[in-house]
Formats: C-alpha cells, structure tokens, sequence
C-alpha cells in the first residue's frame, strides 16, 4: 500500500513536470510578439523594443529561456506579469481559494445528483425516474456549462432574484455557478453509474444474494451500489480535470475570482508567467486529486487493497 | 491492471485537452488601443443632489494597474481619473480651462510651457501639491518603459521647479497636443510621497488629489474608492466644487454582457459600461433605465489597406472596393442604429474634422466595375477577377476575439466585395501583430482613442511602420502627408492646425487609403436614480457630479 502511494507520487511529479515543460514549450513555439504586444503600437523605437526584450531575457537562445525558468522554478521563483508587473506566486495564492471552493461545490453537485440519479435510474430502469436521469445525464454532457450558467442566472439571479449574479464572496454567490459546472460532471456520472449497475444488477451473485432471502434494499446498496463506485471513482479524478477547465469560463460568466478567469486574461495578454503558474497549480491540484481517488480505491474495494 | 491503464489514459487526455485550451487561447492581440469618449449624454437637470451612498459601477474589463504614468489601458483610466486631477481640463469645443494650474504660458518657439499651480491643494495622503510634485510626476513617466503617459508627453525634454507653484515643462520641438495630454488622466499628478513609499507597487495604492481616494483593490472582483472629504478644486468642467456627493464609487469587474447588463436591470448593481446594442432599445424603452451613450474620439473604426501589397497598391483597385463596399448596410445591420457611421480617418468630435467628406462616397458597383476593369482585371469563370494568370485576392486581417462584432463586418465585407469579383479571404485571429509586420495581409480594421488629430501621425507618417514599432498599418509613405503632420503637431495657429487635417482626410478618402466604418459610443446603462453622469471629451465617465436618488 505505501509502495503505491510513493510510486503513484513520483509519477504525480513528473506529470507536474512534464506538463509545465510542455506549456513552456507551447508558449515558446507559438506566433505573436509579446514584446509588440506589451507595446502596443506604443513603442518609440526599434531601441526602445529592443531594450525591453532584454530585459525581459527574450533576447536569449531558447535553452537558456527554459532553463532559467525552471532553476527559478525550483527556487519558487514564479517570476513576475508581464502585464501587471505583479509577482505571480501571490497572485495565484490569492484566487485559488475561490477555484476550490468552486471546483469543490461543483464536485459535489456532481456526485450526489450523478450517483443519486444513476442508482435511482438502475433500480427504476425505464420507469419515469430513469427517463428523468436519462435526460439530465444527456443534457450535463450536451449543454456547455457556460450557457447554463447564462440560463440559471436570467432566472435565478436577474428574474427571481434568490441569488447573486457575480462575486466570489458569500456561500449564495457558488450556487448557481456551483449547479452550471456540476450539471456537467453529473452528466457522467449519471451515465456511468446507471451502465454499470445495470451491469453488476445482472450478474450470478445478485441472483445468489436474492436467492438466499437479503432484503432487496440491503442488495442495491450494499451489495450492487458498492461494486458501481470503482469506475464512478475513476470517473470523478477524471472529472476534476474537466470541473478545473470548466473555470476558466464558470468564473468569467459569474464574475468571480479565480485561477481559471486568471489564466483566461493571461492566454489573451500573451502573459506567459502567469500561463506557466496557473497551468503549474492546475496540474498539482489535478494529480492530487488523482492521487487521492487511486488511494480512495482500496478503502470501497478490500480486492485492491489484498492484492497490493 | 486494466484500471490503472484507463486511469493513464484518462490522465493523458485530460492534460491534452487543458493543454488544447490553453493553445486555443494562445496568440497575441494585435495593435489596438481601446477607449471611449463623450458627448450626446447631456444628463437631466438635476434639481438637487442628493449627498451620500454607493455608486456600483461594472466594468467590462479589468485595468491593468492604477498607476496613471505606467498604465495603457482605457479602462484604467476610468478608474484612476477619479483620484488624480490634472493640470488642465479640456472642454467639449477643445479648448483648455485651468485645473490644478491656475494659468499657463507657451514660449514663442512653443518649447516651453510655465505653469502657476493652485497653492490649496493637498494629496489624499496629506503630501502638499506643488511644483516639485510636478516634477516628481514627469520624472516618474520618463522613467517608466511604457504606458500612454510616455507617448502624451511627445517630445518632453525636462521640468524645471521655478519656485514652489511655478512649472516649467520644456520639449525639444514644438508640440501642439500637449495640452490636450496634459488634461488626459494618464497625466493625472499622483503624490511623490506614494510613488517613492511604494515604488514598483505604486499602481495598487494610488494616491492623488482627486475626488475620491483609492481604498482597495480585489482582483478579479472590485476596486473600491471612498470620497475625498477635503476636496475643493473640482474642474470648471463639473457643477459641483467640493467634495463629491457619493460616499463610495466601486467599479466590478464583470466580462460577460448578460451578466453585467442583468445585475443593472435586477439592481444588483447601479450602472454597466459597454451596453450591446441589442439591450439598448429593450433599456431605453424602460421608464426606469436611461442608457448614455458617448462618443469616443479618436480614429473612427476603419480598414487601412496595405499600400505595400501588390495587388492593392494600386489605386483604382482601392477605389473600386470603396466603391463596392456599402458602410449604411453594415452599420445599420450589425449595430441597429446604436452606432453612427463614420466618414473620415477621424471623429467628429475631433478638431479639424473636415465634415464636407459626409455622403461623398456612395456605393456605385457599375464604377467600381469598370474601375476593375481599366485596372486589367478581367473576369473568370468562377465570377472571380484575374490578371497575368492571378486572382483578385483580398486578404482581410482581423483581431478576435469579436470585439463590436469587427469579425461580423469582415463578413459582410466579404459577401459585398463578391459582387465586383473580388475575393475576400478572412484572418481572424488573436496574434494580428504577426502578419501585420510580416505585411501578410490587405485590409486590416482599426480604431484609436486620443483627443486631439496629432493621433494620425502615428498612423501615417512614414518611419511609423508597424514593423518599427509603430502604428502605420496601411505603411504610407507620402512626403507631402509627412510634412503635413507635422505641421498640424507644431503649429500653434489654429486654423491653419485645421488647414493641415482637412488636407489630410480628404487624401485618405480620395486615395481610398482607408474605408471607414464606425464612431464608437461608449454606453452606461444604469437606473433613473442615478443623476449626473457626465463625460469627457474622450468619452470618459465622470463620477464627480453623479449622485443618488432614492
């Protein structure tokens, strides 16, 4: 088991490695002058571009570039904006509790509708409950979150007025957020969950355990609904991936803080140490969470736990 | 291990995507300032303001710093114009009223401004204001790498204390908009005290003399501003002298429309900027709401074409495309009525605005045929013009992302020009700086907020190109529009300034240079409640004389 988890952590670190050089990488390849862009149309001279490239060290061969950044990386130096002049680790420290909170309360909706809708749909299969899930597992798939998030805030918000349309301060400002990102993670799960305990509902040792008089509820959930949850796991550490990138648009609907509204002003501005950072604390808090379902595994199934 | 291997995979494709995103995103913006400005939004009469509360204010982007002398950004200065004054202001008719200065002289050879400054003023943070304040400003911006202080200031040499309430600004050539610079807020007087305690972070704790002190700053969420209960030297511009009537003013920071105009509509906040035109008739027709619009000068919104490409440096093609192009279809398509068509390089706000080119250009198709056709291009079998074997290919360069439906006329533009034969082919990307140096394209779309004509320099003067730094797209190169400009920046006659810009609108038109499309009006939607509401000559909003009603 601790063998697991160190492995699983050292390749949690390359991961965060190895996506941060791609980014870099990605950044460095792609067209477009920061320089110019900075300047925009301002400059006085070719002197005065000239100046600022290097000062900015984009006058340096490329391994020189990359290799600076992460010497000054590992020293947790994550440089400064280009636009704002800001240091970038405060800045980032700064709105992650909001990207957390988000990602967090979306998680949630994610699991207790998807598990709940995907069990209840198995268990009633065709019946008005099924078509119900079935519809808001295709709808959280089909709908891009950000038009949700629209549509509940006209009414929610603009119509009826329960809850705010924007800011990242009080508990009623991450509902309606919270419910447009969910409803996509739900989507899945309810998929999910219904497939494979349809599945398991149909295997020999249902039958062996109906037949030996356990009452049916004691079947579904005990027996049945504990089987369901290893994929639905998978699916969540996955999921989480998709919630993160969710923000970068959750978070600009609802005006609210975040990583992701950061990252969004930072791809636009071309402002790639603020990229790099964002895309740094991302990847962390992805791997994380992937970590944590992997060790999660052993507790729902004693298999998993046995055979390591 | 079949899980573990879904569980790589996942992971894989989970970093692909965010990967993707981010490479989506990717690209530069181009060369675009943006901003706004000001007129038709005469407020109601107000009978007496009423003193107290907050004003709400949405903002559609964020500012980059507060930092008047380091900033670039138009929405910056709607915020920072609230806590530094300025030396001067300009009135609507252009013309100049003191402010922080009491008066001012301009040496014969135009090098030298003196300024007299107020001797009751004191910055928010108790420093007093006085001429080494001044001077502390402009050492500041000349110091700075970038930002519109630094290209306001034009030729600035150095500032001379005199005594303690007299300037001396000295340039090293004769430099008409200065003034005009000088009332801009990105020449605001920030206190010396702050920009040397803060240093480098000066931009998140601004201090000034203004009407309103900076408070705090959330980023990505509001910056908020209380009143200056001192402040006694409001510009000749506003009705109100003493301190403003609001208590506090906070500006969000909300991007998405739907979500900005509704918090304005369910009163969740007082007042947005940047109002789409399709909410504007829906708000106006609602006895509660009122929507201000102001026109922002400057460049209008037009398309420069390359005089370098090979096709189009030839001037009966321009014209023919002028001709072929229809600018009342497209504006009154896209923007109902909202936006006012443009007619020359720049607004009518601005000074020299030669208004005899309105309605000279009508779209005529059996001209700008025949203009083809005497320019050798013939047409093919596919309706598309040829010549020695090539197409009559029009590339149309275009920011994204889709800021005032720009991408919308490209389209339109594209389906108009198929009518005479030519082939429009559309760049629409976030990185225009690339092709726009590279000359990789014909016709690119562009507008520029300053008060004062000297802004075509940047755009027309040779030495100006794009690939130098500059702003001339359309890479002209005409000694005679070259002598003119400069002209208009150093002559200090009025009317032959005015002379100078008529010729030089009429020679844009007339060698269909550019096609201009529309004048920008910055839009404030906000309650009947709030009163007084005024703009600059840039289209700027003033919060000094707002209040509200309950």
């Amino acid at each position: 088991m601790a063998g697991t988890i160190v492995t699983r952590l050292l390749t949690s670190l390359l991961v965060v490695a190895g996506s941060s050089m791609l980014v870099f990488l990605i950044m460095y390849v792609l067209p477009g002058d920061p320089v110019l862009q900075m300047l925009d149309g301002n400059a006085t001279s070719p002197e005065a571009i000239a100046d600022l490239r290097h000062q900015l060290g984009l006058d340096q061969p490329f391994y020189e570039q990359f290799s600076r950044y992460f010497i000054h990386l590992l020293q947790g130096d994550f440089g400064h904006s280009r636009i704002t002049q800001d240091p970038v680790l405060p800045k980032i420290l700064e709105q992650v509790p909001a990207t957390l909170a988000l990602t967090f309360v979306s998680a949630a909706v994610s699991i207790v509708v998807g598990i709940l809708l995907g069990v209840l749909s198995a268990i009633h299969r065709n019946g008005i409950i099924d078509v119900l899930a079935r519809f808001v597992g295709l709808f959280g798939i089909s709908m891009p979150s950000f038009w949700t998030g629209i549509l509940l805030l006209l009414l929610f918000s603009i119509k009826l007025g329960w809850f705010p349309a924007m800011g990242s301060g009080s508990w009623k400002t991450l509902v309606l957020p919270g419910i447009a990102l969910g409803l996509v993670g739900a989507g899945f799960i309810v998929r999910m969950v219904r497939n494979t305990m349809l599945e398991i509902i149909s295997e020999p040792f249902i039958l062996t355990l109906r037949a030996k008089g356990l009452a049916e509820r004691a079947v579904m959930y005990r027996h049945a609904l504990r089987n369901s949850l290893i994929p639905a796991l998978t699916m969540i550490g996955v999921m989480i991936g998709e919630l993160l990138s969710g923000t970068v648009v959750i978070e600009t609907v609802f005006a609210r803080q975040g990583i992701g509204r950061i990252l969004a002003d930072a791809i636009m501005a071309k402002d790639i140490p603020v990229v790099q950072g964002v895309v740094f604390f991302t990847a962390i808090i992805y791997v994380s969470v992937n970590v944590l379902v992997d060790i999660s595994y052993s507790l729902v199934d004693p298999r998993i736990r046995r055979s390591t | 291990m079949k899980r573990q291997r879904f569980i790589k995979w996942a992971t894989y494709v989970s970093l692909t995507t965010a990967l993707t995103l981010v490479l989506a995103g990717c690209a530069a913006k181009g060369g675009e300032a943006t901003s706004s400005t000001d007129s038709s939004a005469a407020a109601p009469a107000v009978a007496k303001p009423v003193e107290g509360g907050e004003l709400t204010y949405a903002l559609a982007t964020s500012p980059d710093t507060l930092d008047p002398g380091a900033s670039g950004f138009a929405v910056s200065h709607r915020v920072f114009r609230n806590i530094t004054d300025s030396l001067v202001v300009q009135l609507q008719d252009g013309s100049f009223q003191p402010w922080l200065a009491t008066e001012w002289t301009k040496s014969e050879d135009g090098k030298t401004y003196t300024f007299k400054l107020r001797q009751d003023v004191k910055f928010q943070d108790g420093t007093p204001f006085n001429a080494a304040a001044v001077k502390a400003n402009f050492d500041h911006i000349t110091t700075s790498a970038r930002g519109q202080a630094k290209s306001l200031i034009g030729p600035f040499e150095s500032a001379e204390v005199v005594d303690d309430y007299t300037i001396k600004l000295i340039l090293s050539q004769p430099f008409e908009p200065f003034l005009s610079g000088l009332s801009s807020a990105f020449l605001g007087i920030s206190s010396p005290q702050a920009i040397q305690q803060y240093g480098d972070q000066y931009g998140k704790h601004p201090v000034g003399t203004g009407p309103f002190k900076f408070v705090s700053w959330t980023e990505n969420d509001e910056i908020a501003l209380e009143k200056n209960p001192d402040y006694n030297w409001g510009p000749p511009t506003a009705d109100n002298r003493g301190p403003s009537h609001l208590d506090k003013l906070t500006f969000k920071i909300v991007p998405e429309e739907a979500t900005r105009i509704g918090s304005v509509q369910s009163g969740q906040l007082l007042a947005a900027e940047a109002v789409p035109p399709q909410n504007i008739a829906a708000l106006k027709n609602d006895p509660q709401f009122q929507v201000d619009q102001a026109i922002t000068n400057g460049t209008a919104f037009s398309l420069y074409f390359n005089l370098k490409s090979d096709i189009w440096s030839d001037i009966k093609a321009r014209q023919a495309v002028q001709l072929a192009v229809d600018v009342d279809t497209i504006v009154k398509t896209l923007y109902l009525g909202t936006y006012d068509r443009a007619w020359s390089s720049i607004t009518p706000g601005l000074l020299g605005y030669d208004a005899s080119l309105e309605n000279k250009i009508k779209p005529d198709l059996d001209k700008a045929n025949q203009l083809l056709d005497e320019a050798g291009w013939k047409k093919g079998a596919d309706g598309i013009r040829e010549k020695d074997g090539k197409k009559l290919i029009l590339r149309y360069l275009d920011g994204s992302p889709n800021r005032e439906k720009r991408n919308d006329i490209a389209a339109i533009v594209q389906q108009q020009l198929k009518a005479i034969g030519v082939n429009v082919t559309l760049n629409i990307t976030k990185d225009t700086s690339t092709p726009l140096k590279e000359g990789n394209f014909d016709l690119f779309g562009n507008s520029q907020v300053k008060a004062d004509p000297d802004v075509m320099r940047s755009i027309f003067q040779s030495g100006k190109e794009y690939a130098n730094g500059g702003t001339n797209w359309s890479n002209l190169s005409d000694p005679e529009i070259d002598k003119l400009l400069d002209l208009g920046s150093e002559e200090s006659d009025l009317e032959k300034r005015k002379e100078a810009y008529t010729k030089i609108q009429q020679y844009l038109i007339d060698h269909a240079v550019i096609l201009p499309i529309y004048v920008f009006p910055y839009t404030v939607a906000h309650p009947k409640t709030v009163e007084g509401l005024k703009f600059d000559l840039l289209g700027y909003p003033q919060f000094y004389d707002v209040s509200i009603h309950k």
